[in-house]
């Protein structure tokens, strides 16, 4: 029994974060909402850093790594608020290919030369994908409409885990702007980050934030071991990560005040992806109720001795 | 990351489980803050003494068995699976006895922990003053050096236990000279030592588990010190670390209220709100996300990690966590809430929870210190009053 993330692992997503820290800052953002949303150098960059064939077998020309790496990264992509399809076609829709048995598209994934639009029964849109195009309000998102007849379980539950990891990762970056600005911003003749009515919200989310994290690696872990009951788990945090990402995404505006209400201050870019993915692979409604049918439907076995049932 | 246990850690959760169902009281225990209940408590300190289950992480020399901390989480899982007694002790083995283990002496070791696991000598904790609660620094009690002895004098209040217990800790002002967090000297003293009074103090249930204490010219010998004089706080630091951080509350605890929260909701299905079914989900969501929690720095602390201010964001968590599952169990009973006792004559246990509940964000440092500390030390928030 070992709930610790390895120094492989952690050194992995260090890499990740400061590459994208360096190469994919606000002003990228900006500049992608400007023009066109997508940018196939940046593509190309995360398929140097072996990124696309995170999960692809090495037989395939990837990584051969598993889903709490990628859920480590997914958390990193939410931390930059990336706006490439990374997530949805390298860590789901490869290890959904993988679980059919289906190779023939993989090398070219790996290689970067083609990304999977997901079509799903839960979602009415397809990110990245073909048809009368939708407008989100995240203004990097693209979506279009799409008849949508796959109720794949696995699927879902892969687009639901890197949901959650990917919030827990725009809550962090949500809450260092606020903290960030509160050091910087200066009212009543002292930052007003030094009043505890800022420290207190901002602390409550770092409590949220802190304690939503174990359950996205816990869920992922569930998955890739095929634990029977990694559905509920997945459930428990898209939960948890929502509910992190939404309290702190409310607390950075109002942190940010009036300038968290325009649109020239970064955060709204982190607030509008939360947004999107509160309600993308399964609302809160949805995982709640899974939840509810294991837990108070008895499914699933509860009480201290069941902590990784 | 490997979520399975061992066979060797099956097979210690299997000897735990065996011994606790055989051991554990059959009816609850009259509560800890009487003395009819103290006595129960002590009695079953000193039964799991006796099958050496008093603190199984402490090396055997001090009465341990030099057990890890996941085995640790195992016991303390099958603990409150067997539904067992609040710890008679928690202020000595949870909180005193891993200070004593980082700053005592050898002797200071093996004189005051072998019978703290044994259930021998129960502690107190004399952290906060009438004028020094939240703002500990402000300590004003005296200790004033005599020879090989301390002569204190002064006044402590809502010290736990220490209506019934035996010995108690604090931190007294060494140095009169001194101010705020210099000049501290972390003391060890027998409650029953000439001078000492104490004046139970009657709690919100109204029974009598803390109480004030009032030192007049108390001599305490130099070697119950901790660690050197003046070094009082860094030792106080320590020890608030662990009541906040990994020990005080393990996940088993939680999980079984969770656990019982699901059964009481079941019963009152019919008449619950939709509210109160999220309110019970919550409940077990939130006792899970702790115990992966532990899971993950006990897991840290194993590959030679420390816990520093994060365990500020554990008290926050699991103390508001525990007054929301209480609450929601006293809006589930409806009118029998107020009920100290229900038809059948059974103590409405969700009740005296509820209470002590409300008691969580408050000791071990209350949870407005704990949100300034997450907001300075891990957010890097300026303090207040800067500019």
């Amino acid at each position: 029994m070992d709930m610790l993330l390895t120094e492989d692992q952690l050194s992995l997503a260090e890499t990740v974060r400061d590459y994208l820290a360096g190469t994919h800052g606000p002003e990228i953002l900006r500049r992608l909402d400007a023009d066109g949303n997508r940018d196939p150098a940046i593509w190309q960059g995360l398929v140097d850093m072996g990124l696309t064939g995170l999960l692809v077998p090495e037989a395939h020309g990837g990584l051969g790594m598993g889903l709490v790496d990628a859920a480590l990264l997914a958390t990193e992509c939410g931390r930059a608020c990336l706006a490439e399809p990374l997530v949805d076609t390298a860590f789901v829709g490869v290890p959904w290919l993988l679980a059919q048995g289906k190779t023939e598209q993989l090398a070219d994934i790996a290689a970067g030369r083609v990304t999977l639009p997901l079509p799903h029964a839960i979602n009415p849109w397809v990110a990245d994908g073909e048809g009368a195009p939708l407008q989100s309000v995240d203004p990097l998102r693209n979506l279009f409409a799409s008849a949508n007849d796959n109720a794949d379980p696995y699927l879902l539950d892969l687009g639901a885990l890197m949901s959650a990891a990917q919030l827990v990762g725009l809550a962090d970056a949500m809450l260092h702007q606020a903290v960030e600005y509160g050091k910087i911003r200066t009212q009543f003749g002292q930052p007003i980050g030094a009043f505890q009515a800022i420290k207190h919200q901002l602390a409550s989310c770092a409590v949220a934030i802190e304690f939503a994290k174990p359950v996205v690696w816990q869920a992922a872990q569930a998955l890739q071991d095929e634990r029977a009951s990694a559905a509920v788990h997945v459930s428990h945090a898209k939960v948890a990560a929502t509910d992190a990402a939404m309290l702190t995404a409310e607390t950075a505006i109002q942190v940010h005040g009036a300038m968290g209400y325009t649109y020239e201050v970064d955060l709204h870019f982190w607030m509008k992806r939360c947004w999107a993915l509160a309600g993308a692979w399964g609302t809160r409604a949805f995982h709640l109720k899974r939840v509810d049918e294991a837990v108070l439907g008895g499914t699933l076995p509860i009480g201290p001795e069941h902590t990784f049932a | 990351m490997h979520l399975a246990y061992t066979p060797e850690q099956q097979a210690f959760r299997a000897e735990v489980r065996a011994w606790m169902e055989t051991h554990v009281p059959k009816e609850p225990l009259v509560t800890l803050e009487c003395r009819e209940g103290y006595d129960q408590h002590v009695e079953w300190e000193r039964t799991l003494a006796s099958g050496n289950w008093g603190m199984v992480t402490w090396p055997e020399a001090y009465g341990g068995r030099g057990l890890d901390l996941i085995e640790w989480l195992i016991f303390e899982e099958e603990y409150f699976r067997a539904g067992g007694p609040n710890r008679a002790n928690q202020n000595g083995i949870f909180l005193l006895g891993p200070t004593i283990m980082e700053f005592g002496t050898e002797e200071q070791k093996k004189r005051f922990l072998t019978p703290m696991a044994k259930g021998e000598v129960i502690w107190a904790q004399a952290w906060s003053e009438p004028g020094a609660g939240s703002d500990m620094a402000a300590i004003s009690s005296k200790a004033v050096r005599d020879g090989d002895h301390y002569v204190i004098t002064g006044q402590k209040t809502w010290s736990s236990r220490a209506a019934f217990a035996d010995w108690g800790f604090g931190m007294f002002r060494t140095d009169p000279e001194s101010k705020r967090h210099k000049g501290l000297t972390f003391i060890l003293f027998d409650l029953n030592t000439p001078g000492i009074t104490r004046r139970p103090i009657r709690q919100l249930h109204g029974d009598t588990g803390f109480a004030e204490l009032f030192f007049d010219e108390v001599r305490v010998p130099v070697e119950n010190c901790l660690a050197g004089e003046g070094e009082g706080w860094n030792v106080a630091m320590a020890t608030a670390g662990f009541e906040r951080g990994l020990m005080l509350r393990s996940p088993g605890r939680f999980q079984a209220t969770a656990k019982r929260l699901v059964e009481l909701y079941r019963k009152h299905e019919a008449e619950a709100s939709p509210a109160a079914r999220e309110a019970v989900l919550q409940a077990w969501m939130a006792a899970q996300a702790y115990a992966y929690n532990t899971y993950a720095v006990a897991a840290k602390i194993m590959a030679g990690g420390k816990i520093g201010a994060e365990a500020s964001l554990n008290k926050i968590f699991w103390s508001e966590l525990d007054r929301a599952m209480h609450r929601t169990a006293m809006q589930l009973l409806g009118a029998q809430a107020e009920l100290k006792r229900f038809d059948d004559g059974s103590v409405n246990q969700w009740l005296e929870g509820y209470i002590f509940s409300l008691s969580g964000p408050i000791y071990a440092g209350s949870n407005e210190v704990q949100r300034n500390i997450t907001a300075e030390r891990l957010l890097g928030l300026p303090r207040v009053g800067a500019g």
